[in-house]
């Protein structure tokens, strides 16, 4: 009995709550025609106006996304009619997006990176901007093109970045080495490896050239070799072609000869830390890099000049993003303006200047900032000389992976390199029939 | 008589829904409402970005012709089973009988073998990461200069290590519990039989227990196949795939491949699912059926 009490005590309450929200009392419109007043009309105004643009991509760091919030604040006061809502992915940013386009829910605006972009464009996720009014014809070739996919734009460059060789300068005086030059070729490369390399102290060993087991470096030997990861319409790997095989070859010689070696060797899962500490001479990286050192080892001297050119000449890696624009956008010209707004030369000098990427504004070519900061400039230059995409088509993480795990045959079991990268092509392969 | 009494019953189970009605509904929601559509999904092609599309059987299809799959995830996930759960089994049944004595400083050491388990496995992820680098300091006390988790024939092993170190210590709670509920007259009515400890152990306590180590088998089972934030941390399914498991393959196929594979990954899933009814059936009549002790 005393259950069935407070059960009915229970049953009492929602009831009064119910009626409560069912019937409204005739005091409560009284109220309601308070509201309906004068200074409603006025605050309704303002945000009719103003649009709401939601804009998203991953938070690199700190101060990468206090740049963009700088740049967006100053959108704000020369656009006071668009609202933008800077909404920063942290951790894993490509699942992140594709959930929220398979639940409808994606941003306006948002980061689409050069090696996956292609299939939100061919399933129609993506905006054309060819109506909204790009001008192509302000943006370096291949950064624009890399992003046009049938004929349409689907993507404005925000900045991008390729290869050079960051080399430690003190490591250079101790050997007493000449710094490396822009003209330097694969012999000069594998001549000073050999001679930066100094394993007396065994706790901390110094490599003369660190090849990490990574599809973002390696490639650029096999251009600089005359040859390419997959065939010109993506629809077959080259990776067991010759050159390809050749430039694996090379690559993996200098951990085989002990004049090189992978970060992982070294205890480190990136080679930038590897050569703040000075345990490798040579890198291969990009401008990231730079605010990386400057953050992590601002002690260290060192410089940066393009790749070595291969027996074939140059050769190099492009990587870069855009902003994307929803198809699913209800305010296709606001977002345009967000996005013409982010890669105005303002906006990229802004960027240019604080060292994080490299513009992508043909007009921003002959900067004096390039005139002051070689590194930067090295950098920048190293897209006219022989860069292709990082992009190898719809099956891009297989390909990665595979020429990754190539590597790693070969640097840890020892495997023949030309059967590896037989391995390597065979499951490529697979994977594109299986498209 | 009879009605009033079915109308105490109405009002019972009305009351008990209601107040199971915040679960039910996150279960219905996140559960089964999920699950369900996981089962239509493995049987569609869908990338994430155009609705899903019936293509019948052909996602299993792929999965079973999947080098991957075949000859790293599923060899891998049951090695991971087969070696992990007899010994984190073991070494908690012992730490719990050990625990279960009149030990100085009992509830010291079982606060301290319990740490493990209600610490955050990336976490713990995160300070094996570091105990096994080159420069580690695994490596510096043994002085070897194995770099563990870069190295294909080490790597998982590091990681099964991890998993026993972080789960015995809940499953010696649940072993605790067991061995607290056996009733004393039992083991008096052995002694006076003049039964050794030994055989105590192994004709007394281990019996008695036979349904607390199904659950601790079960539970362990289950999460063994299951395996994929220390993996996720620790080695993203390298070195050469060597720790790539059959959650972490969902993982990989249904997020982070280019051209994202949802069905194919979701028909995993579900396979994933019946392995595991079939082993958890399988262990329930090995284990249940085996002595003579069935409840």
């Amino acid at each position: 009995m005393k259950h069935l009490s407070k059960i009915m005590t229970l049953v009492c309450l929602a009831a009064i709550l119910l009626t409560a929200c069912g019937a409204p009392a005739t005091p409560q419109t009284i109220t309601v025609k308070e509201t309906v007043t004068v200074p409603e009309t006025q605050i309704v105004e303002v945000p009719a106006k103003q649009t709401v643009v939601r804009l998203s991509g991953w938070a690199s760091s700190p101060s990468e996304t206090a740049l963009l919030e700088s740049l967006l604040y100053r959108f704000s006061v020369e656009n006071p009619d668009i609202q933008v809502k800077y909404e920063p992915i942290t951790g894993d940013y490509k699942q992140a997006l594709l959930t929220s386009i398979a639940s409808g829910t994606e941003p306006d605006i948002y980061y689409i990176d050069i090696f996956w972009w292609q299939e939100l464009a061919k399933n129609g996720v993506l905006l054309p901007m060819d109506d909204l009014g790009v001008n192509r014809d302000a943006f370096v070739p291949s950064l624009i093109d890399a992003f046009t996919f049938d004929g349409k734009t689907y993507g404005v460059p925000k900045d991008f970045n390729t290869l050079g060789m960051f080399y430690n300068k003190d490591l250079f005086d101790k050997a007493g080495l000449e710094y490396p030059t822009d003209d330097w070729t694969w012999d000069n490369l594998k001549e000073a490896a050999a001679k930066l390399t100094d394993l007396s102290d065994s706790t901390k060993p110094v490599y003369g050239f660190c090849t990490p087991p990574d599809p973002g470096r390696f490639p650029a030997f096999v251009f600089q070799n005359g040859g390419t990861v997959m065939n010109a319409d993506n629809s077959d790997t080259t990776l067991d072609s010759d050159a390809a095989v050749q430039a694996a070859d090379f690559y993996t010689s200098f951990r085989a000869e002990k004049i090189g070696a992978t970060p992982a060797d070294l205890g480190e899962g990136w080679q930038g830390t590897v050569f703040g500490k000075g345990q490798c001479a040579m890198v291969y990286e990009g401008g990231w890099l730079i605010p990386y050192l400057r953050d992590q080892f601002p002690g260290i001297k060192y410089g940066v000049v393009m790749p070595p050119a291969g027996p074939a000449g140059e050769g190099n890696l492009i990587f870069t993003v855009a902003w994307g624009i929803s198809a699913n956008t209800k305010n296709p010209d606001a977002a345009w303006r967000v996005v013409d707004f982010l890669t105005n030369e303002a906006s990229q000098t802004t960027v240019m200047e604080s060292g994080f990427a490299l513009p992508s504004l043909a007009s921003l070519q002959g900067s004096d900032y390039f005139k002051n900061n070689p590194n930067s400039a090295a950098i920048f230059n190293g897209a006219f000389n022989g860069a292709h995409p990082f992009f190898w088509g719809a099956v891009g993480s297989d390909v990665n992976d595979e020429m990754g795990k190539a590597l790693e045959r070969i640097f840890k079991e020892n495997q023949a390199v030309a059967d590896s990268l037989k391995a390597a092509s065979e499951a490529i392969r697979k994977a594109i029939k299986e498209q | 008589m009879q009605a009033k009494f079915s109308r105490k019953k109405i009002t019972e189970a009305v009351t008990g829904y209601l107040f199971l009605s915040p679960w039910l509904f996150v279960f219905i929601v996140f559960s089964a409402f999920s699950l369900g559509y996981a089962l239509y999904l493995s049987f569609t092609d869908y990338n994430l970005l155009k609705p899903p599309v019936w293509w019948g059987w052909e996602g299993y299809a792929r999965v079973f012709d999947n080098d991957l799959f075949l000859t790293k995830a599923l060899p891998n996930t049951f090695k991971y089973v087969l070696i992990v759960v007899p010994i984190q089994t073991a070494i908690s049944l012992v730490l719990a009988f050990a625990m279960d004595q009149n030990l100085r400083f009992r509830k010291f050491f079982r606060t301290v073998f319990y740490l493990p388990s209600v610490t955050s496995s990336v976490v713990i992820s995160l300070i094996f990461v570091w105990l096994f680098a080159p420069q580690g300091i695994f490596n510096q006390i043994t002085s070897l200069t194995i770099n563990w988790l870069d190295d294909p024939k080490y790597a998982f092993y590091v990681i099964m290590g991890m998993n026993i170190f972080t789960t015995s210590g809940t499953l010696m709670l649940i072993f605790l519990s067991g061995l607290q509920d056996i009733s004393p007259a039992i083991y008096e009515a052995a002694q006076i039989d003049g039964a050794d400890p030994i055989q105590i152990f192994f004709k007394v306590t281990i019996p008695m227990l036979r349904p607390v180590i199904f659950f601790v088998v079960t539970v362990g089972v289950i999460g063994c196949f299951q395996v994929f934030d220390q993996i996720f941390v620790m080695t993203k399914g390298g070195p050469l795939d060597s720790t790539t498991t059959l959650t972490y393959l969902i993982y990989k196929w249904a997020f982070r491949d280019t051209t994202i594979k949802m069905g194919q990954a979701s028909a995993l899933a579900v396979i994933l699912t019946l392995i595991i009814l079939v082993v958890t059936f399988v262990q329930r009549r090995v284990i249940e059926g085996s002595g003579s002790t069935t409840q």
